[in-house]
Formats: C-alpha cells, structure tokens, sequence
C-alpha cells in the first residue's frame, strides 16, 4: 500500500485510476458472462464450472497484459526507465484478480441459464 | 482497430451459438434415442447424457469463449498512466490525440492540462512603474481638468 509519503512524491490521477478500474470491471462483467454461456454449454458442474471461470478469467487478463499494459510499458521504456505495471496500476493484484469477484455472479447465472437450456 | 475487434467478436458469437445449437440438439438427439433403446435402465440413461459431449462441439465451444474475450478485450479502450509525471508528460507530448477513443473522437473525461490557466495568465504587474506615471500625471496638474479646460 501507498503511504502518504510516497504518495507527495510521486502522486497519482485519480481520473485515470478511475478510467483504468471502469474499463477493468465493464470487460471482467462483459466477460464473465460470456464464460457462463460457455460453461452451461459444456455441461461443467460444481468444481470444474469455477474452475473453468477462474482460468478464462486468468486468460482475459493474460490477453488485457498482452494487448494493453505490455505496448505502453515498452513505449514508456524507450523514452525514460521501465516501470512495470506501476504505470497503469496501483499494484499488479488489481489487474490479475480485480474483477474475478465481480464477475462470479454474473457467471453463476449464464452457466445455469444455459445449463437447463441445453439440457432441457 | 474498431472493426477488428467487432468482427472478431462476431465471429466469435457465431461459433459460440453454433455450438450451442449443436450441444441442445445432440442432448435432444441422445435422450430421446437412449430413452426408446432401454426405458427399464432410465437411470443410466440420464448419468450418460450428461456427461457425453462430442469432442468437437467441446473444442468448438472453447475457441468461441476465448475468440469472443478476444474480440472484447481488443475493443477496450486505451488505460492511462496513474502516475502524474507520466500522464503530464503525455498529455504535453500528444496532446489530445493520446486521449482518443475507439472512434476516434477524444474522450469526454478528457480534461487537458491541469496548468492550462496558470500557463496563460498575465505576467505581474509592475507597481512602481504604475506609480511613477501617476506621480507625473498628478505633477503635471491633472490630466482631467486640462482636458475639460481644453
């Protein structure tokens, strides 16, 4: 965590936080759905559906990494010293497991949607 | 960039009801075939309908969920840096074209550079020189009267 010390020295823009934590939910939200629909269609049950939703949602993130975070850290490193993740976020956590919470409830419903859809 | 991931996404939807329509149908297809073969052995009927899906319709699945994702996360739009120091220096290297959207207009939270009024202000006032004038229009006599006289 950021003491206030830390925080006078190198201070954040809390629009930009804001900006980068929206974009987060609404694709974490956006996604976890789509991996209920995907799950229900599989026929997972217990265990293996979460499962399922913890690895997809790991793979949103690897994907948001790849296309999103990586160019801006190498566009930043050619013109002054990396900085990692540090540049778009307050700590690496909230990119890899911000939205998995948000998301579980959204899952839960596509995937028995769909599981008693298909399964009829 | 915008219509990458829009038909990307759409493909992905495709496959996504595609196989969907598969799953449905070929459930339908199995209980109803293994309800006319054996209706004495029902319960092994329902323990295998749930659990024999087609190895295609399964990889089917799967690649639609991660074309889809894929299609999403290519239609987010660009994260900002958090840290002042990066964000200032690239709203003074790009300006409004760093803040764009994925339709390319700016964002409507775009809000500029903060010192913009500071950067644009008057340089200050220089008092003793005002004051100066004064004393030598006041020396002078005023430059009201002589106005009104002539």
């Amino acid at each position: 965590m950021l003491t206030e010390r830390e925080l006078q020295i190198s201070p954040t823009v809390q629009e930009s936080v804001l900006h980068n934590t929206k974009v987060l939910t609404t694709l974490h939200n956006l996604t976890a759905s789509l991996f209920g629909v995907g799950a229900g269609i599989l026929g997972l049950e217990s265990y293996p559906g979460f499962l399922f939703y913890f690895l997809f949602s790991l793979l949103t993130s690897v994907l948001v990494y790849a296309f999103r975070v990586r160019p801006g850290i190498i566009k930043e490193a050619q013109s002054s010293g990396s900085s990692g993740m540090q540049r778009y976020f307050r700590g690496s956590m909230e990119l890899w497991t911000g939205g998995l919470i948000e998301g579980l409830s959204g899952f839960v419903l596509t995937w028995t949607l769909f599981y008693g859809l298909v399964r009829a | 960039m915008t219509w990458i991931s829009k038909s990307v996404t759409g493909l992905g939807l495709l496959f996504l009801a595609h196989a969907c329509y598969s799953a449905y149908e070929h459930s339908a297809l199995h209980s109803t075939s293994t309800a006319s073969l054996s209706s004495t052995a029902a319960h092994t009927a329902i323990t295998s309908t749930s659990s024999s899906l087609p190895i295609d319709i399964s990889i089917e699945t799967l690649v639609a969920v991660f074309t889809v994702c894929l299609g999403l996360v290519l239609g987010t739009p660009e994260l900002r840096p958090i840290q002042w120091r990066v964000w200032a220096g690239q709203i003074e290297r790009e300006g409004e074209a760093g803040f764009t959207n994925i339709d390319g207009q700016v964002d409507k939270d775009y809000v500029g550079n903060p010192f913009r009024v500071l950067e644009s202000r008057p340089g200050f006032v220089d008092i003793r020189k005002q004051r100066k004038e004064f004393a030598e229009w006041v020396r002078e006599g005023g430059g009201i009267d002589e106005a009104k006289k002539s």
